[in-house]
């Protein structure tokens, strides 16, 4: 349902199929296990993911609020234009770091990416 | 796409995924876990609470919580007053700028603990709940457009909160009413050892004798695979089936020397005393009463008081008349001291066809076997018998009469 990896201080997960609830709460319990790991930089890649329903828009307004206060960053990559419509007329992408993928994001907390 | 019209398809498509948690096939505590989650989406609130209210405390208790501390309350007091005075269903504001606005006890504890909106929940004239909302994650105020919204939420989850309740309160009743029938049940079977112990204790020779009966009836109707409703009948049944002995002189019951003509008819006569006493009582089972009656009644037709035939013979008064017999063989009587077990299952070998009939002894003699064996957690015959059997000799015996049977 969620795939992540971490790379030295970054985690990219990426959510499988329908950000509902069932996706959408092991997509927030990686990201707490994530922060908990003293992660603070987090790429959310929605490459994989189809749907966003507003259930998942909640999960991800807890998982900001969790970053905000351990002062993390929060990136969003690979969105797709009717995620990228929906985040942006929520105004959740203030709160974010929006990049076209994941390199670009990795690029921009200067990890090399070993391919 | 304007934004507004953009926000209206989120709305409308918010309201979609509130219809497709309601009618969910999830359990209660996730549907409405699932709901929090929608409205909180889609109001971008990141904190967010949905009550039930309990009636008797008049206290409202979150069923659901999201994103509040640990210090949010349990449970909190309401202003029955208050909240009828409010608008059923429709969201009021808390805080205005940062400022509580709210006079009433409970909604400025709410406000303090964080939350912005809150919503009393209705079902036509019945408190059910509460919803409660933080402010926006974006910081914006809510809209007029979105205390409509709310309204129409409110509706919806008020009906989600009210079913639950009802089944609840439904669940709770068949809950007491099972207890209340296995109080019921309890009473009813002390009542009737005592009866039994009435019977037993009246004739000193025959002593817990309908318990022994009963005990027996159990372990062969259950060897014959009856259900556990139909066994219980027969257990009651064992051990009323003296009963009529109460009317019976004691001097009768208790003599030693033979019995005259006449005290022979009397005593014949305790079957139908016995049914003319239980047949007063609406018992649970099915033929605890005609299997009473029947239990002096031999397959030749030979017996009383009916001297009905094999086939109008039930298997129940069969089993009865049975362990009757084998109780009275391996016990002492007045007028004759007891039967070994060997020559009981011989005495009751003989009289097959006559008196008692093969299937159930074959089931008496299986079940027995087993217990021998030690192959029944809970045996029921054994453990009343008083006699130093040699079992590979009772074994034999019982293994050779159940081959004669099913040949």
């Amino acid at each position: 349902m969620v795939v992540s990896k971490s790379l030295e201080d970054v985690a990219v997960i990426y959510p499988q199929g329908y950000l509902n609830n069932l996706v959408g709460e092991s997509l927030e319990k990686e990201c707490n296990a994530c922060i908990g790991k003293g992660i603070k930089k987090i790429v959310l890649d929605f490459s994989k993911t189809k749907f966003i329903n507003s259930i998942g828009i909640s999960i991800l307004l807890s998982i900001i609020e969790k970053l905000k206060k351990h002062n993390g960053i929060l990136c969003f990559t690979s969105l797709n234009k009717m995620h990228e419509e929906i985040f942006e007329m929520l105004g959740i992408t203030k709160y974010a770091l929006v990049f076209r993928n994941e390199d670009e994001a990795l690029k921009h907390f200067r990890v090399a990416v070993k391919e | 796409m304007s934004l507004e019209l953009k926000r209206i398809l989120y709305n409308i498509s918010a309201l979609a995924d509130l219809g497709q948690e309601v009618t969910s096939k999830k359990n209660f505590n996730e549907k409405i876990r699932s709901v929090l989650y929608v409205i909180m989406g889609t109001f971008l609130a990141v904190k967010g609470a949905i009550f039930s209210y309990e009636k008797d405390k008049k206290e409202i208790v979150p069923i659901v919580m999201k994103g509040f501390d640990s210090a949010f309350p349990s449970r909190l007091t309401i202003d029955l007053a208050h909240i009828e005075s409010m608008k059923k269903n429709e969201a009021y504001r808390l805080a205005e700028d940062g400022n509580p606005v709210a006079s009433d006890l409970l909604l400025s504890q709410l406000s303090h603990a964080g939350v912005e909106i809150f919503v009393p929940l209705w079902t036509r004239d019945e408190l059910i709940g509460a919803l409660a909302l933080s402010s926006k994650f974006t910081a914006e105020p809510y809209s007029t457009e979105d205390f409509e919204l709310l309204k129409v939420i409110a509706n919806q989850i008020a009906i989600t909160l009210h079913n639950h309740t009802l089944f609840m309160d439904l669940s709770a009743q068949l809950e007491e009413n099972q207890k209340l029938y296995q109080e019921m049940r309890l009473i009813y079977h002390d009542t009737i050892q005592a009866f039994a112990a009435a019977i037993d204790a009246k004739d000193v020779y025959t002593k817990n004798h309908s318990y022994r009966v009963a005990k027996y009836v159990v372990a062969i109707a259950r060897e014959l695979g009856w259900d556990e409703s139909d066994i219980e009948g027969i257990y009651i049944a064992g051990l009323l089936h003296d009963v009529g002995k109460i009317i019976l002189r004691d001097e009768l019951l208790n003599k030693k020397s033979p019995l005259t003509k006449e005290e022979i008819m009397e005593i014949k006569r305790h079957p139908s005393l016995s049914y003319n006493i239980i047949s007063k009582i609406k018992f649970p089972w099915k033929d605890v009463v005609t299997i009473v009656r029947h239990h002096h009644e031999r397959p030749d037709g030979s017996g009383y008081p009916d001297a009905l035939k094999g086939e109008e013979l039930s298997d129940g008064a069969k089993i009865l008349t049975l362990a009757d017999a084998f109780d009275a063989m391996t016990t002492d009587r007045p007028y004759r001291s007891k039967l070994d077990l060997k020559s009981a299952i011989e005495e009751l070998r003989n009289c097959l066809g006559t008196q008692f009939d093969p299937k159930i002894m074959g089931a008496f003699c299986r079940v027995l076997e087993k217990e021998i064996k030690g192959e029944l957690p809970e045996p029921n015959i054994l453990p009343h018998l008083d006699d130093n059997f040699d079992p590979s000799i009772i074994t034999s015996l019982l293994e050779a009469t159940i081959k004669e049977l099913s040949v």
